[in-house]
């Protein structure tokens, strides 16, 4: 049998920050908008984990992270706005596109641009997550702490915001 | 269409899973409302977030940690030591208390009856001093005596008297001893003593007396009394010189006695009480022929009768 290693180590403490900083970061960020304030949770939440290493099994170790920013969160006062940027990062299908369509195009990515940034928290959160990281419905579920169903009602919500505030298309 | 709906939002939340089948896209497409929910989406994961430096962050943990750290470890040490020096600091006291010599003194006019560890008795008498150590009693029955002391020894090894005179040792046995001023008188009133002085050891059986004035034996008799005469109130010399006498006597009276004109070789056999200054001078002074008189402050003067 093998004991359950706990994070008092600092390789695999090196190595649960290459795996788990950016995207708890990332989901810090898409909770407040805000590159500092995100900078230092995930900073308060690795040192948490540091301080807490005994306690903490490696594979405990994600949710532990994730725990600690949703906690800090909650505690957290200044909201900002989600600053997104249009990556474009969708193939090309055609290069013959009319310049009307790429007008419009660049115009419906600044509606939706400005929407997602004014949706709440808690449907941004969900749905950038998983619009952007890619993430199932299960992983947001236990990230957040909530359940699949709470993500997929945020998801609906979140659709049916974005799709109002933009208009019919 | 309700129900169409609850189906359609199935396939919705299935395709926003990444698990939906191409056709059932198709399928969603067809409605106007979920074909745009689906332009959206799409939409939505062209964006991108601002990066994390990812290096910044961890040096910054790092520099974060290490006060942390710092200060965790002597932390939890000096916890250690702080324990570690209460008890540094009670086993030093107890050590020190323990092994420390027990002292007992009299002042003047004052006797003392305690008991050693072995249940021995001491008798102090007045302006003496006694030191000894109760833990190791029972390895060395060693006693250091500064004055005179009558002791009654339980049976056992060697119990020793130490004085700046000579050592006395015994087995078990009642004796007195009395080292003062040069003089050291030891007698033996049960068993039997042994006496070393000046690179001199004497035996002293029960019933006899020694006495030693600066290094030279000047008595070795036999004693009448089968306890020192100073257990009941009184003091006995035997060819002593006067000085000692009137130290005696200051001892065992709360007075300042100043001799005035008096040959201090003179030497006194005799002895005085302690319950009667008056008495206790007489005693002193008639058979020297000396004189004395107390004045209103209370002091003694002594002096020759014939030099009046």
């Amino acid at each position: 049998m093998k004991e359950p290693e706990n994070v008092c180590n600092e390789n695999i403490f090196n190595r649960l920050y290459e795996a788990h900083g950016k995207p708890v970061w990332r989901f810090i960020y898409f909770k407040c908008g805000d590159t500092a304030q995100a900078d230092d949770l995930v900073q308060e939440a690795f040192i948490k984990l540091w301080q807490n290493c005994a306690k903490v099994t490696q594979e405990k170790a994600k949710s532990f992270l994730y725990t600690v920013c949703n906690n800090a969160f909650l505690n957290e006062v200044a909201h900002h706005k989600v600053v997104l940027r249009h990556a474009k990062r969708q193939p090309e299908k055609t290069n013959f596109h009319s310049p009307e369509f790429l007008m419009e195009e660049s115009q419906f990515h600044e509606k939706l641009k400005t929407s997602l940034e004014n949706l709440t928290e808690a449907q941004r959160t969900a749905f950038l997550l998983n619009r952007i990281e890619g993430k199932k419905y299960a992983e947001i579920a236990e990230m957040l702490n909530i359940s699949v169903k709470a993500v997929e009602k945020r998801m609906s919500q979140a659709l049916a915001t974005l799709r109002k505030e933009i208009g019919n298309i | 269409m309700n129900t169409k709906k609850m189906e359609k939002d199935y396939l919705l939340h299935k395709w926003l899973n990444n698990e939906a089948t191409p056709e059932e896209l198709e399928q969603l497409k067809t409605d106007p409302e979920f074909a745009s929910y689906i332009q959206i989406a799409t939409a939505s994961s062209g964006f991108e977030l601002p990066q994390m430096d990812s290096g910044a962050n961890f040096e910054a943990i790092s520099n974060k940690l290490k006060p942390v750290l710092q200060l965790h470890k002597p932390n939890i040490f000096s916890v250690v030591w702080k324990v570690a020096a209460v008890f540094a600091v009670l086993l030093a006291g107890y050590y020190y208390t323990t092994t420390l010599d027990t002292s007992v003194k009299t002042e003047i006019a004052q006797t003392e009856t305690f008991s050693l560890p072995d249940n021995s008795e001491v008798v102090l008498n007045a302006g003496s001093k006694i030191k000894y150590n109760k833990k190791n009693w029972d390895n060395s029955r060693e006693l250091s005596l500064d004055g005179e002391a009558y002791f009654k020894v339980t049976k056992g090894n060697k119990f020793s008297v130490k004085t700046v005179e000579g050592t006395v040792s015994v087995l078990g046995t009642q004796f007195n001893v009395f080292a003062r001023d040069g003089l050291f008188a030891v007698a033996c009133y049960e068993g039997l003593v042994s006496v070393a002085f000046n690179d001199t050891l004497l035996k002293v059986s029960a019933g006899s007396k020694i006495q030693i004035e600066n290094g030279k034996l000047a008595i070795n008799e036999t004693v009448e009394n089968h306890s020192p005469v100073w257990l009941a109130h009184e003091s006995n010399f035997e060819n002593v010189s006067l000085p000692i006498v009137i130290k005696e006597l200051e001892r065992q009276y709360p007075v300042k006695i100043t001799l005035e004109n008096v040959d201090s070789e003179k030497r006194f056999t005799g002895s005085f009480t302690h319950k009667n200054l008056d008495l206790a001078l007489k005693a002193i002074c008639e058979p020297l022929q000396l004189h004395y008189k107390i004045d209103k402050n209370g002091a003694v003067h002594i002096d020759a009768k014939n030099s009046k």
